[in-house]
């Protein structure tokens, strides 16, 4: 069996010949720490990228099948994007920038993190009209036809592929600032954050349709959010459904359509609040379903939602900083997750620094051996 | 409903602008400056907290509950400082050296400050030193490190040796948080409390200081 068709089996309740060994990337500070162990080349390290030819090459190193995070899609974006702006510099190295998506970020180079937030220019309807509303039309350059009607020529075959279907709240997010966020949904004009979320679906939706149309076929579809933290959602679970679940649904539908019945999401935190939305509006698998940092769990909303929901994740990547017995804990209780079908398991994010090289290897051997 | 009520529950609503109104009108009835700051604003944001910590509000909820403090705050805080008025404790707060992320620093902050704390915001990227030399400095019983990554997470175990260093150890406690922290890690690195929530944090800080 390939490696797409084991996975798409085994997303289906279908036999498979084995699993396979999949995973979610590095961070890059573990590749440079493993490249200093002598573990990998320095040159691998450093160019490592998700599913670039460095990628590929430290999945044979390692003994991995592939890198689950193989999605295709349009320019689903800010077009065009705002334009990056040193606005002001500090003494001690940081940065007052303005980015692609209108964000006023504190930066400092060689620092390896998420800036914060500092500002941001959506923050009136008039802004909105003028700034945004521009850049969040359809246009037929957002989708490259040529390219997805070769897709299904071209694709890689060995593995599943994805459309990516963008995001309902968490690039309205990365717009605004939580607190910018915040702001808007209770904002005087109470019509604008719901004008906001809607503009961006319709011109998100739009591109998936062009794609479709095209011919091109896809494994699954996918979504990313980021709207959980660690306590729960960044917004209240009524807001949430008020705002966005007439786009999912309208979204999944189409997929539905066109014969994509895998639609996975992207959500870092703990999710559980949000499933049922997710679930009810054609979200039908979690990913990377992080039990680790964030103690989110995929076995209850299996118990709950049942063979319709599906998994890909839930490793708990830090015992990869302690043992082999750590190692092997995960995966016996991986094995018992595995054996209810719909559940491919995968280190539930990045892999962090001080993760050791070798229980990476046991794992990536020992995922093999599951039937 | 007292004008106190109505402060409380239009901050709970996160009603800035009509917040400051009733502080101002408050202020002008007469009334005094710690009883609208402890019988309207803090009342307030006690309720919010609680409903933080119960998953009945949300971030958004907050973020706009402590807008609406602040802005009643500013009314008050001329005269408090004329009155002399403490805050019931101080605290600094900061994001760990390495780490940029501070909307979890930043709902801590919101949180202690609707409590009465003064809190000093040591923004992001803070060493173990500055942590240390502020609370020597400005005399704070509290200090409050924040991390996001696993990666910067192992400077709070620093912050920890750094009052040590300092001599200041058993005068000063040191509270952790952030999405990878946890109360073990807490225990590993020998800091004094962990707590899971923002709402939590400030409670937790309001006990420290008052050396509960």
């Amino acid at each position: 069996m390939t490696n797409r068709e084991r996975a798409i089996n085994i997303l289906h309740y279908q036999p498979v010949d084995r699993f396979p060994a999949v995973h979610f990337g590095y961070w890059p500070e573990l590749l440079l720490e493993w490249a200093e162990q002598g573990k990998i080349s320095a040159e691998l390290a450093r160019s490592w990228g998700d599913g670039n030819a460095a990628d590929r090459e430290l999945d044979r190193i390692i003994g991995w099948d592939f890198n689950w995070l193989n999605t295709v899609g349009p320019r689903l974006g800010l077009s065009p994007e705002f334009e990056y702006k040193v606005l002001q510099e500090f003494p001690d190295g940081s940065r007052r920038t303005l980015n692609g998506a209108g964000l006023i970020q504190r930066e400092k180079p060689g620092r390896n993190s998420i800036p914060s937030e500092d500002d941001y220019l959506l923050k009136d309807r008039e802004a909105f009209e003028t700034l945004y509303k521009p850049k969040m039309q359809y246009f037929p350059e957002r989708v490259d036809i040529e390219y997805f009607k070769s897709f299904n020529d071209t694709r890689p075959k060995d593995i599943p592929v994805g459309l990516h279907l963008g995001s309902v709240l968490g690039d309205i997010r990365s717009m605004v600032s939580v607190i910018g966020m915040s702001y808007l949904i209770y904002d005087e004009d109470e019509e604008l954050f719901a004008d906001i979320v809607d503009c961006y679906a319709e011109m998100q939706y739009k591109c998936a349709e062009a794609v479709l149309a095209t011919g091109a076929r896809f494994d699954f579809a996918h979504f990313w959010e980021d709207i959980c933290f660690k306590n729960g959602p960044l917004v209240s679970p009524e807001i949430f459904e008020s705002l966005c679940a007439k786009h999912y649904k309208k979204r999944c539908d189409l997929c539905h359509r066109y014969g994509i019945d895998v639609i996975s999401l992207d959500c870092d935190g703990v999710t559980e609040k949000l499933l049922p939305i997710w679930f009810e509006n054609g979200v039908n698998t979690m990913f990377p379903i992080e039990i680790g940092v964030w103690g989110d769990q995929f076995e209850p909303a299996r118990a709950k939602y049942g063979r319709g929901m599906l998994g890909v994740g839930g490793m708990d990547k830090t015992a990869f900083r302690r043992d082999k017995a750590a190692v092997d804990a995960e995966i016996e209780r991986l094995k018992r997750l595995s054996a209810q079908g719909g559940f491919i398991p995968c280190p539930d994010h990045r892999l962090m620094p001080g993760s050791k090289f070798e229980l990476v290897q046991h794992y990536a051997e020992e995922i093999k051996k599951i039937r | 409903m007292s004008i106190l009520n109505e402060i409380s529950e239009n901050l709970q609503k996160g009603k800035a602008k009509v917040v400051k109104e009733l502080v101002e009108k408050a202020v002008s009835d007469g009334i005094a400056a710690t009883d609208i700051l402890n019988e309207g604003l803090i009342a307030g944001m006690n309720v919010v907290g609680e409903k933080f910590k119960n998953n009945e509000v949300y971030v958004p909820e907050v973020l706009i509950a402590a807008r609406a403090m602040n802005m009643g705050s500013q009314v008050l805080k001329p005269l408090l400082v004329a009155q002399g008025v403490k805050a019931t404790g101080k605290v600094c707060i900061g994001t760990v050296q390495g780490d940029l992320h501070d909307i979890g620093k930043n709902l801590v902050k919101m949180m202690m400050e609707g409590k009465g704390l003064e809190v000093i915001d040591l923004g992001t990227d803070v060493s173990p030193e500055t942590y240390v030399n502020t609370a020597i400095e400005q005399g704070c019983q509290v200090i409050c490190c924040s991390a996001l990554l696993t990666t910067t997470m192992g400077v709070m175990a620093d912050v920890v040796k750094a009052a040590e260093a300092a001599g200041i150890r058993d005068k000063v406690k040191i509270m952790i948080g952030g999405a990878p922290v946890t109360d073990d890690y807490r225990a590993q690195i020998g800091a004094d409390a962990y707590t899971s929530d923002a709402a939590s944090a400030a409670d937790m800080a309001i006990k420290l200081c008052a050396g509960v």
